[in-house]
């Protein structure tokens, strides 16, 4: 793998939103209910699949994935994890709307820190919330003042885990 | 301090430590660094992103502490879950030395105990943090927003928006049942007085009169024959934050006297005491019933209505809120899918119009209790026309019973009204017969004797 390739992704969100289950979809296909607090980072990695650029080049990158422990203020701690990121996943779970108003600030400090990067919103837990919630529009309503793609995600369910690295390799590769 | 003394030191205190080279590769490193690396073989001339991938991106960061730029750099808390699964925790960091060709010094620091303590305590707190927020979602204080774009419930939301800024409004609630009076009741005081301030709630009409009267104003031990302690009315209950009536209009005529020299003088005594006590409440009062027309038949102190609606706010019923009704079903949905463990994303098309064209004469309560009940035998993950069963008390349901058919009308109507036409029509069934009148509505003669002389019947 050319170390060119290998991109540092940052996944950042409150505590709880599912956070290291979408890593742990993405990475293991697994799956684990029951919840578990991260302390600090733990880092994984996973090849992702050869992705066409709108070039029509073909890429294909080995993510390290920086699974960060949630907070609701960003520490000058947190800050140093997403020294040299080259992408984030910023993670807000669905039924908890204030996980989606944190996300705003998470992408401010972000940006600082690796500025000029892109992010993905991710909204887990779709699977527990109706198609019309008003929680998806207030996630899509941060998305367009952002300008970030929004994807909805289920690392229960599997739906979107996927999709929304590749969106995030994709912007990568045309950054 | 020597060196060698600094790095027994360092290996006595079980640190991992190793002096890098300008490229950031191992020259020297104790045994003890190896440890926490990701590879297993010869650490030395492995470059560091290699043996600790954490570190991967921080070539600026590294080249700025050799420069001299950056004093010191350093990540905690870095996971590293061994073969038998076990998570251990280290801290990295990196410090200059005045070596030109092994200029950095990384420093690795097990903190295995620390952070598990850490973890547990941040595990035990995000828990209850999560639960919390199940809770608020499912619970009245978790509804502080209220649901819908409508203009009939965008006016109430206005109206909420300017009274949540004066604390001592006095606001009278009316609507229909299910409306949602009490939850407008509390998103009141939330949003003005936030969760500390008491809300205190009684519904008027589910107590015997003495005992409300009690229960308002308290009493001293010995005030009537069972009062063995002295015991705090709710009015004081509610000091500094929000008591709020339901069912007003059901409150007898004495303690309306009592309710509005209260609400005056803002001072009343406990039974059986002598003594003023001064409160500060927000009074909050509600009723599904036509107060104005109570007042009217003197069922209810004219002076008193003046007194409580100083503003009202009148909840719309759910048959004028548009595809309101659906924002609300869809967040029913949301709440129930938590308690449920279900994943339920929302509606058929068909069930989208059944929502829309029923007339919902129970107005919000009677839409949850609807997809609660579609919630637990919906089979999808949407809900389809035929698991929600509404429109079931519909007039012309044939199997519905008479009190069943019974809609109270949107105006409201006299409660003493419908007692005498029902006395009426049972006398007029049984052919005068006070005896198979009285067993028509299950009541005693007695009973009924005397709730046909209230009414001048006899």
């Amino acid at each position: 793998m050319n170390s060119m390739n290998q991109k540092k992704i940052c996944i950042l969100g409150m505590f709880g939103v599912g956070k290291t289950s979408l890593v742990e979809r993405f990475v293991y296909n697994k799956f684990d209910d029951e919840y578990k607090s991260t302390i600090g980072i733990k880092v994984c990695q996973k090849l992702l699949s050869p992705i066409e650029t709108d070039q029509h080049k073909i890429v294909q990158f080995n993510f390290l994935l920086w699974d960060i422990e949630g907070a609701e203020v960003i520490t000058p701690q947190i800050q140093n994890y997403m020294i040299g990121a080259h992408g984030a996943l910023i993670v807000s779970d669905l039924t908890r709307p204030d996980s989606i108003s944190v996300a705003n600030n998470i992408v401010e400090a972000y940006q600082q820190t690796a500025p000029g990067t892109p992010f993905v919103l991710a909204g887990n837990k779709f699977d527990l919330i109706a198609a019309e919630s008003e929680n998806i529009q207030q996630l899509e309503e941060l998305g367009e003042t952002l300008k970030a793609p929004v994807l909805l995600t289920s690392a229960k369910e599997n739906n979107n885990v996927e999709a929304a690295f590749e969106k995030l390799g994709l912007l990568i590769a045309s950054s | 301090m020597d060196t060698l003394f600094f790095e027994n030191l360092l290996s006595q205190n079980l640190y991992g430590f190793a002096y890098l080279s300008p490229e950031s590769r191992v020259v020297t490193a104790n045994k003890r660094f190896a440890r926490f690396t990701v590879s297993t073989g010869d650490v030395q001339r492995q470059s560091i992103t290699q043996l600790f991938p954490e570190t991967f991106g921080l070539e600026a960061i590294l080249s700025a502490i050799i420069d001299g730029s950056q004093p010191t750099f350093s990540l905690e808390n870095i996971n590293r879950e061994s073969e038998d699964g076990e998570i251990n925790y280290f801290n990295i960091s990196f410090h200059p030395t005045d070596d030109a060709d092994k200029p950095l010094f990384c420093l690795i620091t097990d903190v295995t105990d620390k952070a598990t303590l850490q973890q547990q305590v941040n595990q035990q707190r995000n828990e209850i943090q999560l639960l919390e927020g199940i809770l608020k979602a499912q619970s009245s204080e978790g509804f502080a927003h209220i649901w819908g774009d409508s203009e009939p419930i965008s006016k109430v939301k206005r109206t909420i928006e300017k009274i949540a800024k004066i604390p001592t409004a006095t606001i009278l609630l009316t609507g229909e049942s299910g409306t949602g009076k009490s939850m407008i009741a509390r998103i009141i005081h939330y949003s003005s007085q936030g969760s500390q301030a008491p809300f205190v709630e009684i519904n008027c009409a589910a107590i015997p009169d003495t005992l409300l009267e009690s229960e308002l104003f308290g009493y001293e031990k010995g005030a009537f024959t069972n009062a063995m302690t002295t015991k705090p009315g709710l009015l004081e209950t509610a000091h500094n934050g929000t008591l709020f009536l339901d069912e007003i209009g059901e409150m007898p005529p004495k303690l309306q006297a009592k309710l509005l020299s209260f609400l005056e003088t803002r001072r009343f005594r406990r039974l059986g005491s002598n003594k003023e006590i001064s409160v500060d409440i927000r009074l909050i009062t509600a009723t599904n019933r036509h107060l104005k027309k109570l007042v009217h038949e003197q069922a209810f102190r004219e002076d008193l209505f003046y007194r409580l609606s100083v503003v009202n706010i009148d909840l719309p019923s759910l048959r004028v809120m548009g595809d309101d009704i659906l924002t609300l079903a869809s967040n029913f949905v949301n709440g129930l899918n938590i308690s449920y463990k279900k994943s339920v994303k929302g509606f058929t098309s068909e069930a989208r119009n059944k929502l829309r064209n029923h007339e919902w004469p129970g107005n919000v309560r009677e839409l949850r209790n609807a997809i609660e009940r579609a919630m637990i035998f919906v089979e999808g993950d949407a809900i389809d026309a035929e698991d929600l069963q509404i429109g079931m008390l519909s007039s012309s349901e044939p199997s519905a019973s008479p009190l069943e058919r019974f809609k109270l009308p949107p105006e409201g109507i006299s409660f003493d009204e419908i007692e005498k036409k029902l006395l009426q029509d049972a006398m007029a069934i049984a052919e005068g017969n006070q005896s198979r009148a009285a067993k028509l509505l299950h009541l005693s003669r007695d009973t009924f004797r005397y709730r046909l002389e209230k009414y001048h019947l006899i």
